[in-house]
C-alpha cells in the first residue's frame, strides 16, 4: 500500500542534519558574559588600533541604553547577554603564508562542510573567506584579486592595513544606533570579510564567506563590510552551518554593503545554521542586520535561501539614495518543525526614478511560523519611483502558520507601488498526478517545493543554486500533508 | 494483463463502484462508455490507486501482481498509464525535469541505468513529434497555462515517454476541437503495440473513429451491464443509453 | 443633511443606541451587551451616518440573518465597529469616507458558513488625516470574506489604510480575498498595511494592494476632446471610485453617495 505520509514524516524526521558534528580543535575562548573589559578583551586580542577600541566602546554605551525589540512576530524565549561567550577562536600560528599552514583538523572542517579551501574553488572560480567561530581562517585567492586592486580579507586584517576605508566605511550603512542587534555586533563583533573592488572593475570570480559556528556556548558577531566602487561590479555569496547542540546559540551578524554610482553588487546567501531538533530543542538565533546604500545608477541584489536557524530575523534591505538606482529582494524561507523566521526586505525610494523589486517565498510545514515582514518607503523627492513586490505563502501541513506584513508608504504622488501576496499548499491532486507518473510523495513534495520557488533560485549563483535545491528537499524533514 | 473481479470502491459513506468484472488482455482496446455518474472516472481513478476512494471488495490482477497492494507510484512504475481528465498544474516545475524524474524512476524501478542528458534529450524530441507537441512547452511548467488541446497532447506525450504496458484514458477526448482529436488519436493508435493495452473511457463515440475498440462496455450505476463490440457504440450514439438502462431495470 | 437626504431616500434606520431587530421589528434600549443584535433569519438595514459621538459599536448578527451597513463618515469622527457574524449569516457593509476620521471596523466570522464583505473609499483633501483599519478574523472553517478598500489622497492630506486577515488554526477552507488601491495627488501621503496572519492549510487567501497615480495618458486623451484638466481629472477619479458606489449594500443610496463624493472631489 502506499507509504502513509505518517510513515513518511517519521522517516524524515529521523534525518540528521547533515552538519552537525563539532571539530575537535584547540580553541582560545573568554570567560562568558559582557562587559567593557569583555569588549577591550576583544579589541586587545584582534591587536587593533585606539580609535577602534573607542567605537566599540561607544556602541557598547549605547546598547547598555536599549530594550530588547519586541514587534517581530517571534516567540523569543529571554536571552541573557551575560551567558554568552563573546569570544572564540580557533589557535593557529600567527601568519598563514601557504595552505600548508592550516590546522589540517580545519581543513578537513572546511572539506567536509564541501567548502575545500583551495583547489576545488579554484575550479569553480570562487574565492573564499572562511569564518571560523569568530575568526577569518582563512581567505583564498588573494593574490590573483590583488593584481586587479580588489581587496578582500578579514575585517581585522583590514583595520590594520586599510584603516583609511574602515574608517570612512564602517558603520557608514548601518550604524551602530541602528538597532539592539546592530549596536550589540558593533561592540563585540571579532571577525568577518571585507571586500573592497576599485573603480570600474569587474571582479573576476565570486567572493564567498563561509560561517562556520563550532565552539559551544559562544555567540558569533561578524561583520561584513563590502565596498563596490564606481562601476564595478562583485558578486557575492555567504554560506552558514554549525554543530547540532541542545543549547541555543546566539548569531548576530551585521552586512554592511556601499554600491558607489553606477557599480552593481549582487549578494546571495544559502543560510542553513543548525534549525534545533524535531521538538524545537537548540539551534542558532540568527539576528541579522543586512544594508545596503546605492549611488546614483547603482544597483544591489539581495538573494537569499534561509532554511536553517531555530529563530530568523533579518530583513536585508537597500536605500537607494541616488538617481536610477535599483534594488532586488529575492528570497525563499522555509521552516519546519518549531522553526519561527520573520525575514522581508526594506526599499526605502530616496533618488528619482527609482526602482525596485520584491520576491518572497515562504515555505511553512510542522509547526512553524514563517512571516513575510516587508517596506517599501517613497520619500518626498523621489520622483517616479516604482516598486512591485509578490510575497507568496506555501503551506505543508495544518500546524503551521504563514503571515505577511508589509507596509507600504508613499510620500511622492509619482510612485508607482504594487504588492501582491497569495497563500497556497500542495494539493492532493498535484501529489496525485505525479505519483501516477511513478514519482514517490517524498519526491514530489520536493519537486513541487523547488517549482515553488523556481524564480528565486534561479537568482541564485550555479553552484549555490544546486545546493540550495538540495536543501529545500531536506530541509521538509517530514512534513509531507 | 488486466483482471479486475467484482471490484467494489466507495468515497465517503457511498459506494460508487458495485462490483465491477473486466478482463484485459495484451493487444485489446477497450471502450468504456456510460452516461454521467456512473463510475467511469471513479474506475480510472481507483485503477490508479487514488487514496481518496476505498476499495471495500474484490480484486485487481495486474501483469500477475495484485496490483491493490500496490501505491500509486508502484503501480505507474510497473507501467500502468492515467491519462487525467483535468490534468493538474504544477506551477515553477518544468515539464522536462518532470517527466526525466518519472522516466528514471520507471527505469530504477527496472534496475535500469539513468538516461543521460543526451539521450533523454533524444527520447524526448522523438515522442513529442508523435502528438505534434510543440518543443517549447517543455520547457514550460506542468500544464501550467498550457490550452486544453495542449494539456490533453501532453498526457499522450508523456504516454508515450513512459510507453506503458496499460494505458487507461480518461475523457481524454473531451474539449478537443477535431484537429487536436485527430492529433491524440492518432498518437494513441501509433502506441499500440500487440504488447500493450489500452482502456478508452468517453463519452462520445467519435473518438473511437480513430482509436478502435474491440470491445465496448457500458457502464450504469457502478457495473458493466452490457459488452459488445464497436458498433455498440454506434448504436449508442444514435439512440443513446435508454434502451440498455431499462432493460437493466427489469432485470 | 446628508443623513436627512439618505433617509428621505432609503428606508435604512439610523441608529442612535442599541437597538435589536426581531421578526416584530426594531426595538431599542436593551441591554444584550451588544448595541444592535440582528436576530436569527432576520434581514436588516443600518445607516451609519450621524457618528461624530458614536464611539464602539458592537453588533451580532445571528444564525442566517443578514445585515447591510451603510457607513458614511463625513464629520472627523473615531469610531469603533465590531461584527460578529454566527453560522450562515452575512454582513455586507459599504464604507464612504470624505473627512478625516478614524475608522476601525472588526469583523469576526464566528460560525461556519459566515460571510463578511466592505466595499469602502476614503477621499482626502487639504490637510485632511485619516486611517481606515479593517481586521477579518476568520474563527471558524468555511467563511469567505472580501474586502475592498480604495483610496484618494490630495493636496497635503494622509491617508492610511490598515487591514488584517486573521485565520485561526481551524478555520480551514477559508476563502478571502483582500485589497488596498490608491492614488495620489499633490503632497499627499498614502500608507498601506494589508496583512496576513494564517495559522491553517487549506486556505484561499489573497491580498494586494497599490499605491499609484493617475494615468497621464487618459488625461491627454480627455483634454485633446476639449475637457479642462480638473474636469478630466476628476472624471477619473470618480471612475475610479464609482465601484464602490455602484454596489452599495443600500440600494437607493447611490445617487446621495455619489453626490458626496463629487461635492468632496471638487475640492482635489
Amino acid at each position: 500500500m502506499e507509504k502513509s505520509t505518517k510513515d513518511i514524516i517519521q522517516e524524515l524526521e529521523s534525518k540528521d542534519y547533515e552538519y552537525g558534528f563539532v571539530t575537535d580543535i584547540e580553541t582560545d575562548i573568554i570567560a562568558r558574559g559582557l562587559s567593557e573589559e569583555v569588549v577591550r578583551l576583544i579589541s586587545q586580542k584582534k591587536g587593533e588600533p585606539e580609535w577602534m577600541l573607542e567605537r566599540r566602546l561607544k556602541a557598547y554605551r549605547h546598547w547598555l541604553t536599549l530594550e530588547h525589540p519586541k514587534w517581530a512576530h517571534l516567540d523569543i524565549p529571554e536571552i541573557d547577554f551575560q551567558d554568552v561567550i563573546y569570544y572564540a577562536a580557533p589557535k593557529q600560528k600567527k601568519q598563514l603564508n601557504s595552505m600548508d599552514e592550516v590546522d589540517p583538523e580545519l581543513k578537513r572542517t572546511f572539506d567536509k562542510l564541501g567548502i575545500p579551501l583551495e583547489e576545488q574553488m579554484a575550479l569553480a572560480g570562487v574565492a573564499v573567506d572562511a569564518v571560523m567561530d569568530s575568526v577569518s581562517v582563512k581567505t583564498t585567492f588573494r593574490d590573483t584579486l590583488a593584481e586587479k586592486g580588489i581587496i578582500f580579507c578579514s575585517i581585522s586584517e583590514a583595520i590594520k592595513e586599510h584603516p583609511e576605508l574602515i574608517k570612512k566605511y564602517l558603520g557608514s550603512v548601518v550604524p551602530y544606533t541602528d538597532n539592539f542587534y546592530a549596536a550589540l555586533n558593533a561592540a563585540v563583533f571579532s571577525d568577518g570579510s571585507f571586500c573592497y573592488i576599485p573603480k570600474g572593475v569587474r571582479c573576476p570570480m565570486e567572493l564567498s564567506t563561509y560561517f562556520r559556528i563550532n565552539a559551544e556556548g559562544t555567540g558569533q558577531f561578524e561583520r561584513t563590510l563590502i565596498v563596490a566602487d564606481e562601476g564595478s561590479y562583485v558578486s557575492y555569496l555567504e554560506g552558514c552551518t554549525a554543530p547540532r547542540r541542545d543549547e541555543n546559540q546566539l548569531h548576530a551578524a551585521v552586512v554592511e554593503i556601499v554600491v558607489e554610482k553606477d557599480a552593481d553588487v549582487k549578494y546571495s546567501t544559502v543560510q542553513n545554521w543548525y534549525p534545533g531538533d524535531k521538538d524545537g530543542k537548540g539551534g542558532i538565533y540568527n539576528f541579522v542586520t543586512k544594508r545596503g546604500i546605492c549611488r546614483e545608477g547603482a544597483h544591489l541584489s539581495w538573494t537569499q535561501v534561509e532554511t536553517g536557524s531555530a529563530i530568523t530575523w533579518k530583513y536585508p534591505s537597500c536605500v537607494l539614495a541616488g538617481d536610477n538606482s535599483s534594488g532586488e529582494f529575492y528570497s525563499v524561507a522555509m521552516t519546519n518543525n518549531f522553526q519561527q523566521a520573520d525575514t522581508g526586505t526594506k526599499m526605502i525610494h530616496i533618488g528619482k526614478n527609482t526602482r525596485s523589486r520584491i520576491v518572497s517565498k515562504g515555505i511553512s510545514a510542522g509547526r512553524s511560523q514563517n512571516a513575510y515582514r516587508g517596506l517599501v518607503r517613497v520619500a518626498k523627492g523621489a520622483e517616479n519611483a516604482r516598486n512591485y513586490s509578490q510575497c507568496d505563502s506555501l503551506l505543508i501541513g495544518d500546524k503551521c502558520g504563514a503571515h505577511t506584513f508589509p507596509v507600504i508608504d508613499s510620500y511622492n504622488p509619482t510612485a508607482v507601488l504594487e504588492h501582491e501576496a497569495t497563500t497556497s499548499k500542495i494539493s492532493e491532486e498535484q501529489l496525485f498526478y505525479c505519483n501516477q507518473r511513478g514519482i514517490s510523495t517524498e519526491d514530489a513534495v520536493g519537486l513541487i517545493v523547488n517549482g515553488y520557488a523556481r524564480e528565486v533560485l534561479a537568482k541564485l549563483p550555479m553552484e549555490f543554486a544546486v545546493e540550495a535545491q538540495k536543501l529545500l528537499s531536506l530541509s521538509l524533514e517530514g512534513s509531507v500533508g | 494483463m488486466l483482471k479486475v473481479e467484482n471490484l467494489h470502491a466507495t468515497v465517503g459513506d457511498k459506494e460508487i463502484l458495485k462490483g465491477i468484472n473486466l478482463t484485459v488482455k495484451a493487444g485489446e482496446v477497450h471502450a468504456i462508455m456510460g452516461p454521467n455518474g456512473s463510475g467511469k472516472s471513479t474506475l480510472a481513478s481507483v485503477l490508479a490507486g487514488n487514496e481518496k476512494f476505498t476499495v471495500t471488495e474484490g480484486k485487481v490482477e495486474f501483469e500477475g501482481e495484485n496490483l491493490l497492494d500496490l501505491n500509486i507510484e508502484e503501480r505507474s512504475r510497473k507501467g500502468l498509464f492515467l491519462g487525467f481528465q483535468y490534468p493538474v498544474e504544477i506551477p515553477g516545475v518544468t515539464m522536462a525535469n518532470f517527466m526525466k524524474l518519472a522516466v528514471n524512476e520507471q527505469r530504477k524501478s527496472r534496475g535500469l541505468e539513468p538516461l543521460t542528458a543526451g539521450e533523454y534529450l533524444k527520447l524526448m524530441k522523438e515522442k513529442s513529434a508523435i502528438v505534434e507537441l510543440d518543443s517549447k512547452l517543455t520547457s514550460r511548467a506542468v500544464n501550467e497555462g498550457f490550452s486544453g488541446g495542449e494539456k490533453k497532447k501532453n498526457e499522450i506525450f508523456q504516454m508515450a515517454m513512459l510507453n506503458p504496458k496499460l494505458a487507461i484514458l480518461d475523457e481524454t477526448d473531451s474539449g478537443l476541437d477535431i484537429d487536436a482529436l485527430r492529433i491524440v488519436a492518432t498518437g494513441v493508435t501509433r502506441l499500440k503495440t500487440p504488447e500493450n493495452a489500452t482502456v478508452v473511457i468517453t463519452h462520445y463515440q467519435r473518438l473511437l473513429d480513430y482509436i478502435v475498440p474491440d470491445y465496448v462496455h457500458v457502464l450504469y450505476k457502478g457495473r458493466i451491464i452490457y459488452t459488445g463490440d464497436k458498433t455498440l457504440a454506434l448504436k449508442l450514439e444514435k439512440e443513446g443509453y435508454d434502451w440498455l438502462i431499462n432493460d437493466y431495470k427489469e432485470e | 443633511m446628508v443623513v436627512k437626504r439618505i433617509e428621505e431616500l432609503i428606508s435604512a434606520k439610523t441608529i442612535p443606541a442599541s437597538g435589536r431587530l426581531t421578526s416584530g421589528g426594531w426595538t431599542f434600549g436593551e441591554g444584550s451587551g451588544y448595541d444592535v443584535v440582528v436576530e436569527s433569519g432576520q434581514e436588516a438595514v443600518l445607516l451609519i451616518a450621524d457618528n461624530a459621538n458614536l464611539g464602539d459599536l458592537n453588533i451580532d448578527v445571528a444564525r442566517g440573518a443578514t445585515l447591510r451597513i451603510l457607513n458614511i463618515i463625513h464629520d472627523h469622527s473615531a469610531m469603533n465597529i465590531a461584527v460578529a457574524v454566527a453560522e450562515d449569516a452575512q454582513c455586507m457593509m459599504t464604507q464612504v469616507v470624505v473627512s478625516a476620521s478614524d475608522t476601525r471596523v472588526v469583523a469576526s466570522l464566528m460560525e461556519r458558513g459566515a460571510r463578511f464583505e466592505l466595499g469602502g473609499v476614503f477621499v482626502l483633501t487639504d490637510d485632511d488625516q485619516a486611517s481606515v483599519t479593517v481586521d477579518v478574523n476568520h474563527i471558524a472553517s468555511d467563511c469567505q470574506s472580501h474586502t475592498s478598500v480604495k483610496g484618494v489622497a490630495a493636496g497635503k492630506s494622509h491617508g492610511s489604510f490598515s487591514g488584517l486577515v486573521y485565520v485561526a488554526p481551524d478555520a480551514q477552507r477559508t476563502d478571502s480575498v483582500q485589497s488596498s488601491r490608491n492614488i495620489t495627488m499633490g503632497e499627499a501621503h498614502i500608507e498601506t498595511l494589508p496583512q496576513l496572519e494564517i495559522y491553517a492549510d487549506d486556505v484561499k487567501c489573497s491580498h494586494g494592494a497599490t499605491v499609484g497615480q493617475m494615468d497621464s495618458d487618459a488625461i491627454l486623451y480627455m483634454r485633446q476632446r476639449g475637457l479642462s484638466l480638473a474636469d478630466a481629472k476628476r472624471l477619473q477619479i470618480e471612475g475610479f471610485v464609482d465601484d464602490v458606489v455602484l454596489h452599495s449594500v443600500i440600494a437607493g443610496s447611490e445617487e446621495v453617495l455619489a453626490e458626496l463624493l463629487a461635492e468632496k472631489l471638487n475640492r482635489l
